[in-house]
């Protein structure tokens, strides 16, 4: 079986800084993956390469078979909005929508009409037990009530790839046990692979497999075990 | 924490037979590892010598093995002293994995190939304690959380040790 | 095309939806909007206003430019035209020839003799306090009032009266029409367009900084925002489409209110009126073309403010790129607009004025314009210059030197609003000092030249009736033409010794005296025509006539003279040219103006009269109104700074709160972030007070003024602006500024 999503030999620097040098990753449908390293080594990086939101100086990332950085970014944008779907560390709900409108917001980026698209926003927050938080905003949620709204909208336009970075990384562990719990059943019940960037061990932990980047590159045992 | 201290804190709960006290062991403590009948019946009989439980009756109709057993005064005592007396701390100074780096390094093999390896192991442990955690109960979360959060602690001096492997090196080789 | 509305619709959203920045943002924003939309809708409602206008006025002239129309279907008409205090009154004496005459427009019937139709500003005045005094000018019952069709605006004052008198005074006062409407050319309104583009300028580029200075405000919250949705698979367009649709939300509010705005002013506006121009609301709308563009301009404007906000900065999924826009310092650009704008106006500064008026006013507005990007390559050289030493001035001159234009963004509202009420101030007051001043300290405040017989005793009479008003002294001569051979020659004066005195310098004077001004022959012919010279009687030069010089303006107009104190007996069947009288005041020429008037009705409606000094303060409203507006657009542009200082200490407050963490005292953070408003707007004023003179002398040049400054026009805008840029900062600020340098406030990063 080939992978859904493969990054191949990525470099990339900022400024003076060197990020990557020569990171591989290799996602395939379904799987969760963890990607860990001590802070500064890449791990983030990479997730953005492979998540197409940074453009690496050097290597390949396809998704499906297509290279990702020679679509244009109004293409790309459309992957991200209907292939993958993002949890980060925090900031990123808009305050001015309630938890509905945030979780609907990638339907109607797509062009879905609103209805539609807040009744399919509502019936997967019901689904995921967030029903009674829909019409909180953002700045009346607890940090771990925001992240499993952030959940729900990685989500719900069904994507094939969902990224995390460091999901848990504001949260106390049992709150963050809760997201990862929400973050991992969703992902297997709706068969999504998951690409989890974190510096914890127990975090890792949720994944089928691990892998280590350590100064900008991957750890040799990163693909299937 | 020895066999003897858990029977006695089980005791203090409610006096029990020995069948009892296995299994309550096995629910709470022993996990990983069920006691034999054998051990249940030499602590107890240890216990019962030392006079830190008594045996309050048998039920008529069963066997030898049908003794219930109490606490007695100062098998209480001695559950006290075990819990206000903090467990001294391990160095792991000597620790194996510790004697594996050091000998790589002593021997010109890779001790990061080591560390990695045992990183892995450490992982796949992790993920195993995880799947085990999620299916279980609020207990189970808690004692595979215990293990976790201590396989946690060992990654991160694998981590630590490998950014300063280097220096190790240097040190062990003059 | 769904998804493109979805975008804009969602950035909508996010409009309504901003938390209490947001809020602050969109309010201030829409009302930034509508002040411009309302001015502009006022600007576009101008031409119509001043055609409907024009259309009445034509349509009740009588305007004949000397055609003589014989009798018939015809109205007499004598213009009795006036003036109360600054209120010209338009004052017509008629009578119908044959009963089907043709009526002024807005009079339902001929009046009878000795009664008047009256407009109702007019019958007010009549009323109000000192009505008696006005009533000596227009003795006649009043029967009716003039309907608006008949009248230019709301707030003019006139009559029609009928007068049967003005049958005998047939071209000699008074003459026919046959209709009203008679064409009109529009008076040229001398470098009133330059004007309009003058204060057009002063108050729509502060509106438009004020615009864009609360667009940014919150400017930082919102690309966060929209880098968040961005993330989530927004491309780069989408994400500049629902910033404009977010953009679009003020700008709709702000044209409604704006719209609103207008209509209020518009049902109140035949309150106000400005010289002698008052309008009826119904003549007030916009022309439906640049109603339309003024919409179009709105909108197009806050979404061009818009996009230009996101010029150098990248919206990306992980966060906002501003790209490190090194501060490029170079002059050259900036001096264009200035150049440019120099190029158009440096012959007015050589003293010409007929340059056109489109140029004029081009070049004008281009130099206001020209201050906006001069301001940031002022203030770090100013930064550079001034002598360094505490923390607080290092903080401050660093910020100001790395972001010039950030950190006078606001300010140039301000420089801009300064300038142009200097300007307009300077020439208003220097206009008016202009006009107060008597051309000449020899003439008269008031002249009144009538016609018909004199004799002696009637002109005395005449003089008496003017002196009885209190402060005025006054003399009456009787002017008789002169034909002479081949040069021109003046006229046959004949007045008492006081009388003539008025007229020219005598060395001693007493009843009996002759004398005579310039090269005057043996004798004199008189001129007893009122068009064509006709040769009257001819009489001699008195042998013992003296030397005299005519004075004042009348040294210029009137050509050589005979001046005698004694009417000879040949002239008594002879009528004079003129009777003139002459009234000088003691006073104030305005506080007598009424009675004076009211005297010389009553001595022939029909007389010229002339007031040689303004009554009023002509200027005085517009005074009026520039101070309100510029108090008005200051404390605007007062409000976008403390907007934009808000902004930048927000953007700034991880920095200020580690200051303060660090241990920098509270005053030394404070003293820094006040200096950073304090330099670029001293700078600022200077470049304000320095452009607004220029600007002033200009206008001063092409109204043919001239250049004089007092000290207060120039330093009242700069001394209000500073005040209202010290209270803001101080009342508002502070509290702010101690609030981010709460240390607290760290824990949020």
């Amino acid at each position: 079986m080939s992978a859904l999503l493969v990054a191949e030999q990525l470099h990339k620097t900022y400024g003076t800084t060197t990020a990557l040098t020569g990171a591989d990753l290799a996602v395939h449908a379904g799987e969760i993956v963890s990607v860990m390293g001590p802070s500064g080594s890449g791990k983030s990086t990479l997730l953005h390469c492979a998540a197409g939101l940074t453009a690496p100086d050097g290597g390949l990332v396809t998704y499906a078979g297509q290279d990702l950085f020679a679509l244009g970014d109004v293409k790309r944008s459309a992957v991200r909005r209907r292939e993958f779907g993002f949890v980060f560390q925090f900031g990123q709900l808009v305050p001015e929508l309630t938890a509905l409108q945030n979780v609907a917001l990638p339907l109607r980026l797509d062009g879905v009409a609103r209805r539609v698209a807040e009744r399919r926003a509502a019936g997967l927050m019901d689904r995921l037990g967030l029903a009674e938080k829909a019409p909180a905003r953002p700045g009346e949620l607890s940090g771990g009530q925001q992240q499993r709204v952030a959940v729900a909208r990685a989500l719900v336009t069904g994507p094939k790839v969902i990224f995390a970075d460091e999901p848990t990384g504001a949260l106390d562990s049992v709150t963050g046990e809760q997201v990862m719990d929400l973050l991992t059943d969703a992902a297997r019940a709706t068969g999504a692979a998951v690409v989890l960037v974190t510096h914890d061990a127990r975090v890792a932990a949720y994944a089928d497999r691990g892998v280590v980047v350590r100064d900008g590159r991957s750890s040799s045992r990163a693909g299937v075990r | 924490m020895t066999i003897a201290t858990a029977f006695l804190a089980l005791l203090e709960d409610r006096p029990q037979h020995g069948y009892d006290l296995k299994r309550a062991y096995d629910q709470h403590f022993g996990s990983d590892r069920p006691l034999h009948y054998g051990q249940v019946y030499t602590t107890l009989a240890k216990l019962l010598k030392n006079g830190l439980v008594t045996v309050d009756g048998t039920d008529g109709e069963g066997g030898p093995d049908r003794k219930r057993y109490t606490i007695t005064e100062a098998g209480v005592t001695d559950v006290q002293r075990w819990l206000a007396a903090p467990e001294k701390p391990d160095q792991y100074l000597q620790s194996a994995l510790y004697a594996k780096v050091i000998g790589a390094l002593l021997t010109g093999r890779s001790a990061a190939d080591v560390l990695d390896v045992q990183r892995e192991e450490h992982l796949v442990a992790m993920r195993e304690l995880t799947r085990r955690k999620r299916a279980g109960d609020l207990a189970d979360r808690l004692i595979c959380d215990h293990a976790l959060f201590h396989l946690e602690a060992d990654l991160r001096w694998l981590e630590h040790t490998t950014t300063v492997l280097d220096e190790l090196a240097g040190q062990v080789r003059r | 095309m769904r998804r493109i509305l979805a975008e804009l619709g969602l950035g909508v959203r996010l409009a309504f939806a901003g938390g209490r920045r947001g809020g602050i943002r969109t309010a201030m924003a829409t009302l930034g909007v509508a002040i411009g939309a309302a001015g502009l809708l006022f600007a576009a409602s101008a031409p119509v206003m001043l055609d409907t206008r024009h259309q009445r006025t034509e349509a009740r002239s009588d305007y004949v430019r000397g055609e003589v129309i014989p009798a018939g279907r015809t109205t007499i008409v004598a213009s009795a035209d006036a003036q109360w205090r600054d209120n010209p009154i338009r004052a017509r004496l008629i009578w119908p020839e044959v009963p089907d005459a043709p009526l002024p427009p807005g009079v339902p019937a001929f009046p009878a003799d000795q009664q008047m139709y009256v407009s109702p500003a007019l019958r007010a005045a009549l009323a109000g306090p000192d009505g008696a005094t006005l009533r000596r000018q227009m003795p006649y019952d009043i029967v009716g009032t003039i309907a608006p069709i008949g009248l230019s605006g709301p707030h003019e004052f006139a009559y029609y009266a009928g007068y049967q008198r003005a049958t005998t005074l047939v071209q000699r006062g008074s003459w026919r029409v046959d209709r009203f409407g008679f064409p009109e050319e529009p008076a040229p309104g001398t470098g009133t367009y330059v004007l309009v583009a003058v204060l057009l300028a002063t108050l729509l580029l502060p509106v438009a900084i004020f615009i864009g200075a609360a667009l940014r405000f919150g400017g930082d919250t919102r690309d966060r925002r929209l880098a968040a949705i961005r993330l989530i698979g927004a491309d780069s367009r989408a994400v500049l489409r629902m910033a404009v649709g977010e953009s679009l939300v003020p700008a709709g509010l702000g044209l409604l209110l704006g719209t609103a705005l207008y209509l209020a002013v518009r049902s109140q506006i035949a309150r106000f009126w400005l010289f002698d121009i008052s309008v009826y609301p119904s003549d007030v709308h916009p022309v439906p073309v640049l109603a339309v563009l003024v919409v179009a301009v709105v909108m197009a404007l806050s979404a061009g403010v818009t996009l230009l906000s996101f010029r150098g900065v990248t919206v990306e999924p992980l966060g906002v790129l501003r790209q490190a826009a090194t501060w490029n310092g170079r002059l050259w650009w900036r001096l264009i607009p200035l150049v440019a704008s120099l190029a158009l106006l440096y012959p007015i500064l050589l003293g010409r004025t007929d340059l056109g008026e489109e140029r004029t006013g081009a070049g004008l507005v281009l130099l206001i314009a020209a201050l906006v990007p001069l301001l940031p390559y002022l203030v770090p050289l100013v930064a550079r210059v001034l002598p360094g030493g505490s923390v607080s001035w290092q903080l401050a001159s660093q910020q100001l030197r790395r972001n010039p234009t950030g950190s006078t963004r606001a300010v140039s509202g301000i420089v801009v609003a300064v300038a142009g009420a200097i300007a307009l101030q300077s020439l208003f007051g220097a206009a008016e000092g202009y006009r107060y001043g008597p051309t000449d300290p020899a003439d008269p405040a008031f002249l009144l030249q009538a016609w018909g017989r004199q004799s002696p005793e009637a002109m005395r009479e005449r003089t008496a009736a003017f002196e009885r008003v209190d402060g005025v002294r006054a003399g009456t001569v009787a002017k008789y033409g002169l034909i002479g051979g081949d040069s021109y020659v003046g006229y046959l004066i004949v007045g008492d010794c006081a009388a003539l005195r008025q007229i020219a310098a005598l060395a001693g004077c007493k009843p009996g005296d002759a004398f005579t001004a310039g090269r005057v022959g043996r004798t004199m012919t008189l001129d007893i025509s009122d068009t064509e010279p006709v040769a009257g009687p001819t009489i001699p030069v008195p042998a013992h006539a003296r030397r005299a010089t005519l004075t004042g303006t009348e040294a210029g107009s009137t050509g050589p003279s005979v001046l005698l104190t004694t009417m000879p007996a040949r002239l008594a069947g002879v009528e004079p040219s003129f009777v003139e009288t002459r009234m000088f005041t003691t006073g104030e020429p305005a506080d007598v103006a009424g009675q004076v008037r009211g005297v010389a009705a009553e001595v022939e409606p029909l007389a010229m009269f002339t007031a040689m000094v303004p009554e009023a303060d002509k200027f005085g409203s517009l005074r009026t109104a520039l101070d309100i507006g510029s108090t008005l657009i200051m404390l605007m542009m007062a409000a976008g700074l403390l907007l934009d200082v808000t902004a930048r200490l927000h953007e700034r407050r991880r920095i200020l709160g580690v200051l303060s963490a660090v241990g920098a005292r509270d005053g030394t953070v404070i003293a820094s972030v006040l200096l950073q408003v304090a330099v670029p707007v001293v700078a600022g004023l200077a470049l304000a007070a320095g452009a607004g003179a220029v600007l002033g002398a200009l206008l001063m040049r092409l109204s043919e003024i001239p250049i004089r400054f007092a000290a207060a026009t120039i330093l009242t805008p700069v001394a209000v602006g500073a005040g209202l840029v010290l209270v803001t900062t101080v009342a508002v600020l502070l509290p702010a500024i101690r609030r981010v340098t709460r240390t607290e406030e760290l824990r949020y990063e």
